[in-house]
């Protein structure tokens, strides 16, 4: 078996923009000037990451700036990350940072894993406390009907907020193509051990992927 | 049809008992009690090298030398002994094997697993099924054998039920407490180390089984849980599965550096592919129990509304707040159907829903004229139907049980319960639990659990949600 290896940030979100998922558009910047001129192509207001092979939790880091609205507050979101960076990694390698448009809607995270008896299983929840902290989520083993797409948006106890709840109007049928469509990329791809896109931005349209990381294997044995 | 080989272990013309004894200290003596007692009716063999007669019955010396075929072997003798003879069953032509010997995988020591392999080995060569090895064995009630070493196992009610467990002790645990419960079994079987039958095989046999129309199965973990899965999802509509998962331990890997890695624990995992395969959870032994009677005797919910009756307020009271909890809802009356009730209520009490039927204590008719109301109303999916017993009330179970008898099948369920001093009202609500559609539960909160559950079953397998 070949080694595995991470597929992180914008190679991750290509991979999965190849595989036909919508990804929020991001471009990669080296410094500061290059972030500013990435943010005019996308439109403000944008969110700034860190990029780094030696970072997986961004967030933890300081390495996330979000709706940033403007040249200056650009600008300083660099720094800021750079900085952070410096600070709590000082033997990393800081490559510069992901410039994305600002994602909107309800977040939500789906992954998926290689289990030792069931193979593989796809997880749902809502992103952020819901699943970090409540543990909000649900599973399934791969492939999924529609019928298991439904229960599993309806069965988490944060189902009202993607119901509407909070006045963000989620269509729920896109939904739950968008989970049928990540048990059919791991079933057609059973390279991809496990991956999580954490968030996806839910609204009326077309659930949009805004972060990505996949573990990557070789050849594995199928499931059981 | 893979569970078509279990037929002859399950129904078998003839059966031998190897390591038969009349010494009360062996389980081969419970064994043969449990077969002369269970009233079996095929031929019964005892194998023992001792010779003569045991319970009874002529023994001999060993299964090579019993001049009749034999479809089931039960297996009793220390686990030493057991590739020998397992050797002489597949010779012999038995059709399968209860392998009540224990020493094999659940031991510490890597012997007891290594001599299950062989065993295993011998058994698939010869094509022989094996309940175990470490079962207490199975009861196949309408066919009238108790292959098993509790011979009070022949005492268990007839009925629409399979239990397969993984542990001898659940059987012995949930069984026991099925006998007070009115709970009606078609099957019961300890699946012990699993040599090579397994959950999916049993499922397979049960679906083509006619006596089974629940299968509850008592889980602690499987190899490829997938296959039951696929088994469970073809039964879909042809048989109602639920189950108890036990060992739920440990939770995701915290080691993962993924978020979904650390937070997929096992039983997370199990819980989603129960409801994937259309198998109801549950979460105790009483709610199995409960639910699985239910399911055999009950007509499905096709809604959620429920009517609350009750001789007294308070039960009608918790009763009312399950519902709820439990993601039922309370039916709204037709103003008919009030008219119904209220005409026979006098004011004293709550007429709307729950309804304190309380005023009408010594009339059991107008109770079961009540009931008949709230059935009639097309905005009631099911009834919970509470009874407390005080002096005054002493002719009401004979009245709904009459009422009972006389009527045609429920459509929609009623489940009831009856409280009240031991010897009052026993004989009346024995003859009534689990006749046309009618279940009888202890309290009020597991007759609520038990419809909801009913709910839930429906639209599991109507691809709903809960």
């Amino acid at each position: 078996m070949m080694e595995a290896r991470l597929l992180l940030g914008l190679d991750a979100l290509s991979f999965l923009g190849g595989k036909g998922f919508s990804i929020l558009r991001t471009e990669f910047a080296r410094d500061a000037d290059e972030a500013v001129q990435a943010a005019w192509r996308l439109g403000f207001p944008v969110t700034l990451k860190v990029s780094s092979p030696d970072v997986l939790h961004k967030t933890e880091l300081g390495g996330v700036k979000a709706k940033l609205r403007g040249e200056e507050e650009v600008r300083e979101g660099f720094r800021e990350i750079a900085e952070a960076f410096r600070a709590r990694r000082p033997e990393g390698r800081f490559e510069g940072v992901l410039v994305q448009e600002q994602g909107d809607g309800v977040e939500v995270i789906v992954g998926t894993l290689l289990d030792g008896q069931f193979g593989p299983v796809l997880m749902f929840g809502l992103g952020g406390i819901f699943a970090e902290v409540l543990e909000d989520v649900t599973f399934r083993i791969i492939p999924i009907e529609r019928k298991d797409a439904r229960q599993m948006i309806r069965e988490l106890k944060g189902y009202p907020l993607l119901a509407g709840a909070r006045g963000i109007q989620v269509d729920l049928e896109r939904l739950e193509d968008f989970l049928l469509k990540v048990s059919r990329l791991i079933e057609d791809n059973p390279q991809i051990l496990e991956m999580d896109l954490n968030p996806v931005f839910l609204s009326r349209g077309e659930p949009l992927i805004c972060d990505a990381r996949m573990k990557m294997g070789g050849p594995q044995k199928a499931a059981p | 049809m893979k569970g078509e080989r279990l037929k002859g272990l399950f129904s078998p013309r003839s059966v031998a008992v190897i390591g038969a004894s009349n010494n009360f200290g062996k389980l081969g003596y419970h064994v043969m009690k449990s077969l002369v007692e269970g009233g079996y009716s095929g031929g019964i063999y005892p194998v023992n090298p001792k010779g003569g007669e045991i319970w009874g019955i002529r023994s001999y010396p060993s299964l090579s030398e019993v001049p009749h075929p034999v479809d089931l072997a039960i297996i009793a003798v220390p686990a030493a002994l057991v590739p020998p003879v397992l050797e002489e069953c597949g010779r012999k032509g038995v059709k399968g094997v209860v392998m009540i010997t224990a020493g094999f995988r659940e031991i510490e020591a890597s012997e007891g697993a290594e001599l299950q392999e062989r065993v295993r080995e011998i058994a698939d060569r010869w094509g022989l099924p094996i309940i175990g090895p470490n079962t207490f064995g199975f009861v196949n009630l309408p066919f009238g054998i108790n292959a098993t070493f509790t011979p009070e196992f022949s005492r268990m009610e007839r009925g629409g039920v399979a239990l397969v467990s993984q542990s001898g002790g659940f059987c012995h645990l949930s069984g026991f407490l099925a006998m007070k419960q009115g709970v009606g079994f078609s099957k019961v079987v300890g699946l012990g180390n699993r040599a090579n039958v397994d959950f999916p095989e049993m499922l397979e046999y049960l679906g083509e089984d006619p006596d089974t129309k629940v299968i509850a199965l008592y889980i602690e973990g499987i190899d490829e849980p997938r296959q039951l899965m696929d088994v469970a999802r073809r039964l879909r509509g042809k048989k109602f599965v639920l189950a108890y998962k036990a060992g739920r331990g440990k939770k995701g890997d915290d080691a993962s550096r993924f978020h979904t890695g650390s937070l997929a624990g096992n039983y997370r995992i199990w819980q989603g592919a129960l409801r994937q395969a259309g198998i109801l959870e549950v979460n105790s032994t009483e709610e199995l129990l409960d639910t699985a009677k239910a399911l055999s005797s009950s007509p499905l919910p096709h809604g959620r509304r429920m009517a609350v009756l009750s001789s007294q307020a308070g039960p009608g009271l918790i009763a009312s707040d399950r519902v709820e909890d439990e993601g039922l809802e309370l039916a709204r009356f037709s103003p008919q159907t009030q008219r119904r009730i209220n005409d026979i209520l006098p004011p004293l009490a709550i007429r709307s829903n729950p309804v304190d039927t309380g005023p009408a204590w010594y009339d059991p008719g107008a109770i079961v004229r009540i009931l008949e109301a709230v059935l009639d109303d097309e905005g009631t999916d099911g009834v919970l139907f509470l009874n407390m017993f005080a002096s005054a009330n002493l002719r009401l179970a004979q009245g709904v049980r009459e009422y009972m008898e006389k009527r045609e099948e429920l459509r929609k369920p009623v489940i009831a319960c009856f409280a009240f001093p031991p010897g009052v009202w026993d004989e009346e609500v024995r003859r009534m639990d689990r006749r046309k559609g009618f279940v009888v539960l202890p309290t009020p909160e597991r007759a609520a659990r038990a419809m909801a559950n009913l709910w839930r079953m429906k639209l599991l397998l109507e691809d709903g949600s809960p």
